[in-house]
């Protein structure tokens, strides 16, 4: 240890005394500071601390402190520092959670700043409305999406699919899957038995919703059955993946059989095509989800992928909003961000991106053209204890998956439990 | 008073670390949840009154509350008599043969230490995973292994079996027992001609008994206790289908997955009250088969 002479102590503690009576020090003006939390991945998080640098190197007097943690935990974590009345300034939030946390006031509206310090001049309007609630905005939207089945082109192309993977139906997918499993390697896709986004997509095309307006559950027990008997033929048929495989809840991306090579499709979110890309050695396609015949509805829908909002505890403000403005308009920082949490709301933004694009980044953008005239419209936000339905299906799911129940029976049991997972969440 | 002091001060001095953390970082959040159990409290908003209804609710109308004691109550009937059996006859090994070797001591209690860990936990699920090392092994004899963690139908065995394997702590205490027996008593049956069996069935045991009942009481509380093990096997849902919905896990998931901090801590006092019962059963039931020998009956 060094050693420290006494005159050298005396002098430290007088200075830190001396400036702490001095305001308006550059030490002092660093105070200034705002905590943006999100979750993310390491993809995302890379971009997002490069941002923040951009950001304190064109205002010195802010200082970003940036938190980041796993979809998984990022709930509870935001749930104890709301409680512990010690969120961050600005927070990432999801479409599912936004009613939540607005009727409790752990968010604020972003009204009064609009014009006045953020800057919507160039901002699409459905992207925008999407935040909104009760007619007042209080979540900004950082990027939109939709549901995607990602594919293997190569294992396509040597099994020779001719269907055309926006437009095609649940048959053809079907057939699809038979074809790739006798003519590669691979077997056609992932079991979806597990994933409720698909099912509610599946009550959607007969032009219903899985939850009423007033969040009770409208989707029936003969709906759910019937999915999971399409997916338990193809089980059979050995066309899907191993059950095994697909009873491990919510793996990693770098687990899902388009990436692996296991399958040839998987189900996701659209802004999640460039991070499949980069674990997959073959060229990602872009397919929808298999269309009913003639489905009297949509089963997609273009989704706000994230929004950022500001929150009660918030301090500065004004800094705060400054930070979010340069999210959605200053050139450096939304070229860092390109597409990575989805496509951006602001045409300027997505054409001075456009040269730029790898392979992927066009794929999602081409994508999310093509399908513009074939999905529905945003439903409704999920009513509370949505989340926890999901739990409900997954786990009723895992015993259609490893036939220690009958499709039929096994969805009669997931509706009433659903249901009753909302009763108790009111 | 100044008698009571000069006999039990020292052991409260060093008691006092446990005190001051029990008192200022322990008591009150203990207070606290037993207030919680009787409000709807979800974190965001304030704590509401509803009395009892979060117990009625759990003992009449939640199946996975029911379903969480099943695999909790399965699991420490399995585990605990597993875990101190391989314990006992592992300190019988290293008592007889290895007396000196501490290095042995040392190697098998590193799964002790291990096993509490996050690493642990995942190096389980891909051991018994279905294209796991176990499989690979079982399919060198030609036998055709089952997907152990994720079929609801073996996932709890794997479980026990990562118990049994942490014997660690149980072990050094039983070795410190066995070390307690005088050895006269081996010699004299040994002169009278007595089977090994017979000696540790009418003398280690019964000598034992004090350490064994130290041991079960202390394995009973940890096994009620298991969280992290479950909780990442399982990928922190209880799943496959509620196999592994351990009652800790369970717990967890209401109080920080769904917010019902209320429910949460209402299941934390039904548990503080399980484990209260099966202590003092133990302890009640002590009586009539451990023995201490500097007692008189």
């Amino acid at each position: 240890m060094s050693k420290l002479s006494r005159r050298q102590a005396l002098g430290t503690i007088g200075a830190a005394a001396a400036a702490s009576t001095l305001p308006g020090l550059p030490a002092l003006a660093a105070d200034r500071s705002i905590r943006h939390f999100w979750w993310g991945n390491p993809e995302r998080d890379k971009r997002t601390f490069a941002v923040i640098d951009v950001f304190q190197k064109n205002h010195p007097d802010i200082e970003v402190s940036g938190e980041t943690i796993g979809w998984g935990d990022y709930w509870t974590k935001m749930a104890t520092q709301t409680a512990g009345k010690n969120m961050a300034d600005l927070v990432q939030m999801d479409y599912r959670f936004l009613f939540e946390y607005v009727y409790r006031g752990a968010i604020v509206s972003l009204d009064e700043f609009i014009g006045n310090g953020l800057d919507l001049s160039n901002f699409d309007e459905g992207p925008l409305s999407g935040g909104m609630v009760d007619g007042k905005l209080y979540a900004l939207n950082i990027g939109s999406n939709s549901q995607v089945v990602p594919y293997n082109t190569r294992l396509f192309d040597e099994a020779g699919v001719t269907a055309d993977p926006i437009n095609w139906t649940r048959e053809e997918f079907a057939t699809v899957c038979e074809q790739i499993t006798s003519k590669t390697d691979a077997r056609g896709s992932d079991d979806f038995s597990l994933a409720i986004e698909n099912v509610e997509g599946w009550v959607r095309q007969d032009g219903r919703d899985f939850y009423d307006a007033d969040g009770n559950v409208t989707a029936t027990p003969e709906d759910v059955a019937e999915y999971w008997s399409y997916w338990k033929e193809l089980r059979d048929a050995g066309v899907v993946a191993d059950k095994n495989k697909t009873v491990i809840l919510d793996p990693s991306m770098t687990e899902a059989g388009v990436v692996t090579g296991d399958t040839a499709m998987s189900t996701y979110w659209s802004n999640q095509l460039v991070a499949i890309q980069g674990l997959m050695k073959d060229p990602v396609g872009a397919a929808m989800i298999p269309h009913k015949a003639d489905g009297a509805g949509r089963a997609q829908f273009i989704k706000p992928s994230m929004f950022m909002s500001l929150t009660r505890d918030a301090k500065d403000k004004e800094a705060a909003i400054a930070y979010m403005n340069d999210w959605i308009n200053e050139p450096e920082t939304t070229a860092i961000l390109g597409l990575e949490r989805g496509i951006p709301a602001n045409p300027n933004v997505r054409e001075a991106l456009a040269p730029d694009f790898t392979p992927a980044e066009k794929l999602s953008v081409d994508y999310f053209n093509a399908i513009q005239d074939k999905v529905g419209p945003l439903p409704l936000p999920q009513p509370k204890g949505a989340g926890e339905v999901r739990d409900a299906f997954m786990r009723i799911g895992t015993e259609v998956v490893l036939d220690q129940m009958e499709p039929a029976e096994a969805a009669g049991i997931f509706i009433e439990d659903a249901q009753a997972i909302i009763d108790r969440a009111r | 008073m100044k008698k009571f002091l000069a006999r039990n001060g020292p052991g409260y001095v060093f008691l006092l670390p446990w005190f001051l953390g029990f008192f200022l970082l322990a008591l009150g959040p203990i207070l606290a949840s037993l207030y919680l159990s009787f409000t709807r409290y979800d974190m965001v908003g304030d704590p509401r009154w509803i009395g009892f209804d979060n117990y009625q609710y759990m003992f009449e109308r939640d199946r996975r509350f029911w379903k969480a004691l099943e695999v909790t109550f399965t699991y420490v009937f399995l585990s605990v008599p597993a875990r101190l059996i391989m314990a006992l006859g592992v300190a019988m090994l290293l008592d007889k043969g290895l007396r000196t070797i501490g290095v042995y001591r040392a190697i098998f209690y590193l799964p002790s230490l291990l096993g509490a860990s996050i690493a642990i936990a995942i190096l389980w699920r891909q051991l018994f995973a279905a294209d796991g090392v176990v499989n690979q092994i079982l399919a060198k004899f030609g036998i055709e292994g089952a997907a152990w963690i994720s079929n609801p139908d073996t996932s709890l065995y794997t479980l026990v079996v990562l118990a049994m394997w942490q014997f660690g702590s149980p072990m050094l205490i039983f070795l410190a027992g066995l070390r307690g027996i005088p050895r006269d008593l081996y010699e004299a049956a040994e002169i009278d001609g007595t089977s090994k069996r017979r000696q540790f069935f009418r003398i280690t045991l019964p000598l034992l008994a004090p350490v064994i009942f130290f041991n079960l009481v202390l394995q009973t509380i940890e096994a009620f206790k298991t969280f992290s093990s479950a909780f990442i096997i399982s990928g922190g849902t209880g799943a496959p289908a509620d196999s592994l919905l351990f009652y800790t896990v369970y717990l967890f998931n209401e109080a920080f997955k769904f917010f019902r901090m209320g429910y949460a801590s209402a299941l934390a006092w039904v548990l503080l009250i399980i484990i209260g019962f099966f202590t003092a059963v133990s302890f009640f039931t002590s009586k009539y088969w451990v023995h201490y020998e500097n007692e008189r009956d």
